[in-house]
């Protein structure tokens, strides 16, 4: 232990974090400064700014004494998505306390998991990984993956229904959103088992000139998964749903490389959503919401239509940030921000988002690449993966190309449960990046 | 797969997302979703790279990369048709709801007009044209006086746009253009709504009012003219609209604005088209002035030339009958008393001494064929449809006398009849005076210009007191007023219809001095005759006088 401590600049990083440190600075300022549409302020209006500022930079520098030697561009990547929500919010705050009392405490309750998820991620990396947190989470995977499912299946009689779904359990003053805990301990768990079974997995059972997928090594996972799913449609949790079939394919693909998998999963799934779309009035709804929301624009379709307004208002610059009227969509902070993000900073705006959120999973894939041991690199590519995911079923229902279901955009949505695991997933892809390389 | 396949897919992508992004319209059109998911896949062809010598995790690895990029590239392109291709469609879409009692539209371009506080429009001596009224964060339009609404025309930003005044000087009425540049640049920096500067007319609303009255709701047109300056004083036309029905507070859910409007649009007596610059009519035999006014001027004719009129004419081969000799034993006529008398037999000899090509020509000097230089839209007067028509004698002939084929608008025929007494010159009609900030300074002033010179103010001269000699003694004298020297000519305009126009052109002064008003006055399909007109005209001008 003594001999890795030995201290270092991450000088890349630093350097990087200047931008989200600028970012955060000015964004303030303007965002101060717009309603009031003359120059007079002080530095304590945009202590968030500086304090977001000088956070990042000073985890850098700690991350350099303890002798990190891991990815440097994670964390640059992790600031910059993550000042970009902040900003946002912080935007949305004024308006939204304007229409109701429940967002009194938004911004800065958003501030709050903010600052906790920053914590979290440099707790991991300069405690909890050193200490073993990857090691005990393919140890224990089956407790981690039941507790889980437990977790998300309690959800069902004590959660708390907001719209029709079942997503939160408050404890307190603490809503926890388990559907988040789960896609980590998912992807944990997954890249254990699949790891271990690996070869089996992809070789198959060879029955005369047919090769049949090994069974019985698929059941225990597509138990595992089949629960998480089936817990998610009961509750309505549509979006966790997909997300979790995602990753669950994805990681199949990546571990086994087999297109079989992929094959057999998309199509049962289409005929799962067909089936569905016959069956249930609710997911007729979302089917016309994402074909033609204008069939029903003050009702069902209320929420796209303002989204398409906000989406075309910002046209390629954007209105700017504090004078468009994102507001108007219902529920902005949450599944529509990436359209208050389109009104106020344009096309160039939503666009760097989408690069952002490609650049952490390149870089995330690049350290599953560089991984000397087997698990840690499914890890990787899957916490990745979820990342990947995750922005594709957001950004692709908000601007119509699949049917919306709600889910987070990463780092930049309202919502504590939310910032905290993506903050622990960026800590744990950062921890691993220092991990011992394959040369 | 081969290179030369991946770059054939990569570029079959691209084509078929141009050919969608251009050719359909809706966001989520079940054709461009279809089009999006073929041109993913042959993406997907395109970053199909080869992955030689590496561990299968790595090659599955990348794979999957790839396809992430991908997705979000089509992403990207949905992005691109969202909030750049059909911005503007979606922007300004509106829609009903599913039961129709309900209507939706961009709340962002519904308050955009309304958070501008709009330039006024007054007349001149500062009476509200057109309004706009505060009412908590928006500004609302309103026209006041149905007299006067429609010179400013409607402001319809939601329903129809806008016409008239409202049209033409937007830039300045919202604020774009007229204003300080430097309170224009820092509300532009600070995204505050412009202040927009106002109008004030050379219109007199109380006139304006009177000129209404006496047309007492039949349909036709007066125009005076302040003959100087060339102001216009008033511009009434008949049939009006109400261009307060016409706006509208949102784009959707308007069903009374927008019967109103479907109304106004169907209407066969065609409300919208301001007859006063609009219209056109046969201008009949005021016309003669003009004929008269060009022999002079080119030396064919003077006022007390001699022409025969024995109550008819042949020319090749048609009898043209004279109807209008008081006294039928004469035969021999001036050209004064041709103009006195409405003499369509001494006209017509006159328009041939002319001859046709001289008369184009000289008809061109009066601005026939020329768009009037005006604050509103106008019609080209025109002398006939082509210059060939002018090749007939009978067509010279009657041309000569006001009918063939002459179009000319009211305001085209106030402004000849100005020219008269002005020396022989027309004057620029002026409609807007000057461009007035939300202070009160005024901001520019229009100029006062000339605009032609047909005839020299000799010529004039003689016109002027042959139309005053009409009125004192000739066939008009129920256009004198006490007091007031006037001159004038009537015209009646046959039409298609059994019923025809009836004309008055005339100005006014005080005796002894130049004239300082002129006025065209028609009524369509005018039942009563001539009386009517020559009323109208001459109270119109005496009130104008009296102002």
């Amino acid at each position: 232990m003594p001999a890795r401590f030995r201290p270092t600049f991450r000088s890349i990083e630093f350097g990087l974090l200047i931008f989200p440190a600028l970012i955060a600075i000015i964004g303030l300022a303007i965002i101060v400064l717009v309603p009031r549409a003359q120059l007079d302020w002080s530095w304590s209006e945009i202590w968030v700014g500086l304090a977001f500022a000088g956070a990042v930079l000073v985890m850098s520098l700690s991350l350099g004494i303890r002798g990190f030697r891991g990815d440097q561009t994670i964390l640059p990547i992790t600031a910059m998505i993550s000042i970009l929500g902040l900003l946002m919010i912080q935007r949305l705050h004024p308006d939204l306390a304007a229409i109701s009392d429940a967002y009194s405490a938004l911004a800065q309750r958003h501030l709050m998991y903010l600052a906790a998820g920053l914590v979290i991620m440099w707790l991991i990396v300069m405690l909890l990984g050193p200490i073993g947190l990857i090691r005990w989470l393919q140890r224990y995977r089956y407790l981690i993956i039941l507790s889980a499912i437990a977790l998300q299946i309690s959800t069902f009689f004590i959660g708390t229904e907001v719209y029709g779904a079942k997503l939160w359990i408050e404890i307190g003053p603490v809503q926890i959103q388990p559907s988040e805990i789960v896609k980590l301990a998912l992807v944990a768990f997954l890249a254990s088992y699949l790891d271990e079974n690996r070869d089996l997995l992809a070789s198959g059972w060879k029955v005369g000139p047919i090769t049949l997928p090994p069974i019985p090594y698929l059941i225990p996972m597509g138990a595992m998964w089949a629960a998480c799913l089936l817990t998610l449609i009961i509750l309505n949790d549509l979006g966790s749903a997909l997300l979790f079939f995602g990753i669950f394919l994805t990681m199949l693909y990546i571990a086994t490389g087999g297109l079989i998998y992929v094959a057999v999963g998309l199509g049962s799934f289409v005929a799962a959503a067909y089936g569905a779309w016959l069956t249930l009035d609710r997911i007729g709804i979302r089917v016309q919401n994402w074909l033609n929301p204008w069939k029903d624009p003050l009702d069902a379709g209320f929420q796209p239509v303002h989204s398409d307004y906000a989406l075309a208002s910002g046209g390629v610059f954007g209105v700017g940030l504090g004078y468009g009227s994102p507001t108007y969509i219902p529920e902005v902070q949450t599944d529509y921000i990436f359209s208050a993000i389109g009104e106020e900073l344009g096309l160039l705006g939503t666009l760097a988002v989408i690069c952002l959120y490609l650049f952490f999973v390149v870089r995330g894939f690049t350290i599953a690449l560089r991984a000397r041991d087997g698990y840690v690199q499914l890890f990787a590519a899957g916490l990745s993966s979820i990342i990947a995911v995750q922005t594709i079923i957001i950004v692709g229902g908000v601007t119509r190309i699949i049917p919306l279901t709600g889910i987070t955009l990463p780092l930049i949505s309202y919502g504590g449960s939310a910032l905290l695991t993506n903050f622990a997933l960026s800590g744990m892809l950062l921890y691993v990046s220092g991990l011992p390389r394959r040369v | 797969m081969p290179v030369p396949i991946r770059v054939l897919a990569g570029l079959a992508s691209l084509g078929l997302l141009a050919w969608g992004l251009y050719a359909i319209d809706d966001v989520s059109d079940a054709r461009w979703l279809s089009i999006l998911g073929v041109a993913w896949l042959l993406l997907l062809v395109a970053a199909y790279v080869r992955l030689p010598n590496m561990p299968q995790f790595s090659r599955s690895l990348i794979r999957v990369a790839l396809v992430f990029a991908t997705v979000l590239a089509i992403v990207s392109v949905q992005l691109i048709r969202i909030q750049v291709i059909k911005q503007d469609d979606i922007v300004y879409r509106t829609a009903q709801s599913a039961d129709g009692t309900d209507a939706i539209a961009n709340p962002r371009v519904v308050l955009t007009p309304l958070e501008t506080k709009r330039g006024e429009i007054f007349d001149r001596d500062g009476e509200v044209i057109a309004g706009t009224v505060q009412e908590g964060d928006h500004y609302y339009r309103t026209w006041p006086d149905p007299a006067t609404a429609y010179i400013a025309g409607y402001f319809s930003p939601f329903l129809i746009a806008s016409s008239g005044l409202e049209a033409e000087y937007a830039d300045v009425l919202s604020g774009q253009t007229g204003n300080n540049p430097i309170s224009r640049l820092f509300n532009n920096l600070l995204h505050k709504p412009q202040t927009g500067s106002n109008l004030r007319l050379t219109i007199d609303a109380d006139l304006q009012r009177s000129a209404h009255a006496l047309l007492d709701g039949q349909n036709g047109a007066v125009v005076v003219i302040d003959v100087e300056t060339g102001d216009v004083v008033v511009m009434a036309s008949n049939p009006t609209y109400d261009p307060n029905q016409l706006f509208t507070t949102s784009p959707a859910g308007n069903p009374e604005a927008q019967a109103y409007w479907e109304s106004i649009i169907n209407d066969p007596d065609r409300p919208l088209v301001t007859r006063a610059s609009l219209g056109l009519y046969t201008p009949g035999s005021t016309f003669k002035t003009v004929t008269a006014a060009i022999a002079i001027e080119r030396g064919y004719a003077e006022p007390d030339s001699v022409y025969e009129d024995d109550g008819d004419i042949e020319i090749d081969g048609r009898v043209l009958v004279e109807n209008n000799r008081p006294d039928e034993t004469r035969s021999e006529w001036t050209l004064r008393e041709g103009l006195m008398w409405s003499l369509n037999v001494v006209l017509a000899q006159v328009g041939l001494q002319i001859g046709g090509d001289e008369f184009w020509e000289a008809a061109e000097d009066f601005g026939f064929g020329q768009e009037i230089p005006f604050d509103l839209p106008v019609s080209t007067s025109r002398l006939a449809s082509s210059e060939d028509f002018l090749d007939s004698s009978n067509a010279i002939a009657d041309t000569g006398f006001g009918q063939g084929q002459i179009q000319v608008s009211p305001l085209h025929m106030a402004l000849i009849t100005a020219g008269f007494v002005n020396d022989g010159v027309i004057m620029v009609p002026r409609l807007v005076d000057a461009v007035v900030s939300e202070d009160g300074d005024v901001i520019e002033t229009k100029p006062t210009e000339e605009w032609l010179q047909p005839i020299s103010p000799e010529t004039a001269e003689d016109v002027e007191q042959m139309m005053v000699d009409t009125v004192t003694s000739g066939s008009v004298q129920g256009a004198q007023a006490p007091g007031y020297t006037i001159g004038g000519k009537t015209g009646t305009a046959e039409t298609s219809t059994d019923t025809p126009h009836s004309w008055f052109i005339g100005f006014i002064g005080e005796p002894g001095q130049k004239p300082r008003y002129a006025v065209a006055v028609v009524l369509e399909q005018g039942t009563s005759g001539l009386a009517a007109p020559v009323a109208i005209g001459r109270d119109i001008l005496v009130q104008t006088m009296q102002e």
